[in-house]
């Protein structure tokens, strides 16, 4: 099994990989179109601006090779944080921006009255699970994930999407065909997100 | 006037911490973890990242690292070495454009703000450089200063209390905290699980830290956490 980690120099890749390498898995960290289009299966990291993630993306044409992959392909990709907005329609953070549109997502700020409710959302947080899933497959309900995000996706889609509760709710998580996302940090969460990442590999 | 608080126990070297810090073992009871590299003399930021990456290799938890970031590449050198976040103190004040620099690149959540203050004669006044050296602002002022960063959490530490083990400085909460939009992440003085409940309680509060070697050994974090839940503070579940 070999996951290619996306390599557009945003996002922490260590930490990726040290939970690979715990879960028994071997990743590579990559933005060669030849190693991603080979890959078992995509992670996409991401930490920091939407707007500047795509300018690099777009620079290095990963767009295209993610979308081969995806669509062509039909290797598996997980977005992780910045990663699962990016696999979005668009964000409006710096800006408008698109995203790798594979997923019918949108990301905007939070964006709360009650200033008491303090952006970024940082912490651990409770997330519904989904009735129909391959993440949180033998995981109890209302476990806690990691997040860090001030931007975060809604969309209409029902199926494959779980819930976290910040102020409102928002997409905790979305997976539907080959792609998959979660705006938590699984290699931050402890016992869980290391379940959850399992059931993405084994998948 | 330096307090007794802040001559540093010299623990020795990386070896002995991984002896009594050993955060595999307790990591499922912390939250996060914050490293800090506070060596006065011929720091070396390179030395530190490798230590971070052995602490942090098989921990699975957020981690925040700082201690002497003076330019992006520091802070880039640390983010791939494991961090996720870094602190920031002394820059806070003298290089607000590096501050600002890494909001832009890295997003605020990544930028962790790291005040120390000290209450003297009623006037709650802001030291940098590891607590040596008092500026001319004042806690108050300096807060706004910071929150105009935009960073992504204020890590507060009260120079009087820290290493006291006697509990955190609620006192100065409510004047202070009330008007703070970013979250807060109380320090200093912490000696055991009703210190951090105390702290949780307070709505003000984000977060609890604490450095106190006791709080590390044998079963305090595990059971620390375990009053934390029965107390009904709501704090994460890992199985």
């Amino acid at each position: 099994m070999k996951i290619a980690i996306v390599n557009y120099g945003m996002g922490n890749i260590y930490s990726v990989q040290s939970a690979l390498r715990f879960l028994g898995v071997e990743s590579e960290f990559t933005n060669n179109r030849n190693e991603l289009l080979k890959s078992d299966k995509i992670i996409l990291p991401g930490v920091g601006s939407f707007a500047e993630a795509m300018k690099i993306i777009k620079r290095l044409e990963l767009d295209k090779v993610i979308k081969e992959a995806v669509l062509e392909n039909n290797i598996s990709i997980l977005g992780i944080c910045l990663g699962m907005q990016l696999l979005g329609i668009s964000s409006t953070e710096d800006g408008y921006t698109e995203g790798l549109n594979l997923y019918d997502g949108f990301v905007e700020k939070f964006n709360f009255l009650d200033k008491r409710i303090k952006v970024p959302h940082i912490g651990f947080n409770e997330v519904v699970k989904p009735d129909d899933t391959i993440l949180y497959k033998n995981l109890s309900n209302n476990l806690d994930f990691y997040f860090v995000h001030s931007y975060r996706m809604t969309t209409k889609n029902k199926n494959g999407v779980a819930y976290c509760n910040y102020g409102e709710p928002f997409v905790a998580s979305f997976e539907r065909d080959n792609v998959f996302g979660t705006q938590f940090h699984p290699e931050k969460s402890q016992s869980n997100g290391l379940a959850l990442l399992k059931n993405f590999i084994n998948y | 006037m330096l307090s007794r608080n802040f001559r540093l126990q010299k623990v020795g070297d990386f070896s002995w911490l991984k002896k009594y810090y050993n955060f595999e073992k307790i990591a499922f009871s912390l939250d996060e973890l914050i490293v800090l590299d506070v060596t006065r003399e011929n720091r070396n930021i390179d030395e530190f990242s490798s230590v971070l990456k052995d602490i942090v290799k098989n921990v699975f938890l957020p981690v925040s690292a700082g201690g002497g970031i003076r330019s992006i590449d520091d802070a880039k050198l640390l983010l791939n070495s494991g961090a996720d976040k870094v602190v920031l103190n002394s820059t806070l004040y003298s290089n607000k454009d590096l501050i600002r620099d890494l909001v832009k690149i890295y997003g605020s959540q990544f930028v962790v703000g790291s005040i120390d203050y000290l209450t003297e004669n009623n006037i709650n006044n802001v030291f940098i450089e590891n607590g040596t050296v008092k500026i001319d602002k004042r806690l108050e002022e300096y807060i706004d200063d910071v929150e105009e960063l935009s960073i992504g959490e204020i890590y507060l530490n009260s120079i009087q209390k820290d290493g006291t083990g006697q509990g955190y400085d609620i006192s100065l909460l409510d004047d202070v905290f009330k008007k703070i939009t970013t979250p807060v992440i109380l320090a200093g003085g912490a000696g055991n699980a009703f210190h951090l409940i105390d702290g949780l309680r307070q709505s003000s509060v984000d977060a609890v830290a604490t450095a106190n070697l006791f709080n590390f050994l044998g079963d305090s974090l595990p059971k620390s956490r375990r009053q934390i839940i029965e107390n009904n503070i709501p704090i994460a579940k890992f199985h």
